[in-house]
């Protein structure tokens, strides 16, 4: 699990069907600078991803998701998946020890 | 496997039903003179991890679907230990 700040939504027209219904949303990840708040901007230095949201995420929440093979272990049947958010934050803490 | 420092913790209300009733702390990896090395990750702490506390974490994901006895849960890192 990593967190990160949902920064957008995607919305696919043609698709596999597998993700019939799906709801994707565009996750910059936070790293320590974003989550000690030095980095203000709300979007980090490294790469966005798209993950698949069944939580209900909206543009500026923070969530923590999952990437790898474990991303399609909710559904039924093997998917071609590999981003899902897991959790929605309601606080969080987090202060590294000062070096 | 991560050597990894506890930082802080999440609390979260809404998220997969597997994570309901778990802890959840914000760790960073260390590296071997313990200073911290790498990007922040979340993982589920069953031993109940204090605060800066050095942790063990497992990234395998079906050994925490047999511990959580979830095949269906997503969740790959759990505390495994603390590190004297």
């Amino acid at each position: 699990m990593k967190p990160g700040k949902v920064i957008g939504t995607v919305t696919l027209g043609h698709r596999d069907p597998a993700f019939r219904g799906g709801r994707w949303v565009m996750i910059s990840p936070m790293g320590s600078d974003e989550l000690t708040g030095k980095n203000t901007s709300g979007v980090s230095p490294q790469f966005s991803l798209v993950a698949y949201d069944d939580l209900g995420a909206g543009v500026g929440d923070e969530v923590l998701y999952v990437e790898g093979a474990e991303a399609m272990q909710p559904f039924d049947r093997p998917i071609p998946l590999d981003a899902i958010t897991v959790a929605l934050i309601d606080t969080y803490k987090y202060e590294p020890l000062s070096q | 496997m991560i050597l990894a420092r506890v930082n802080g913790n999440v609390v979260t209300s809404m998220g997969h039903n597997s994570l309901i009733g778990r802890t959840i702390v914000l760790c960073t990896p260390i590296d071997e003179t313990g200073a911290d090395a790498g990007a922040p990750f979340a993982a589920v702490d069953p031993l109940g991890a204090g605060m800066h506390a050095r942790v063990f974490i497992t990234t395998d994901g079906s050994w925490t679907q047999d511990t959580f006895h979830d095949d269906h849960s997503p969740i790959r890192n759990q505390v495994m230990g603390f590190v004297d």
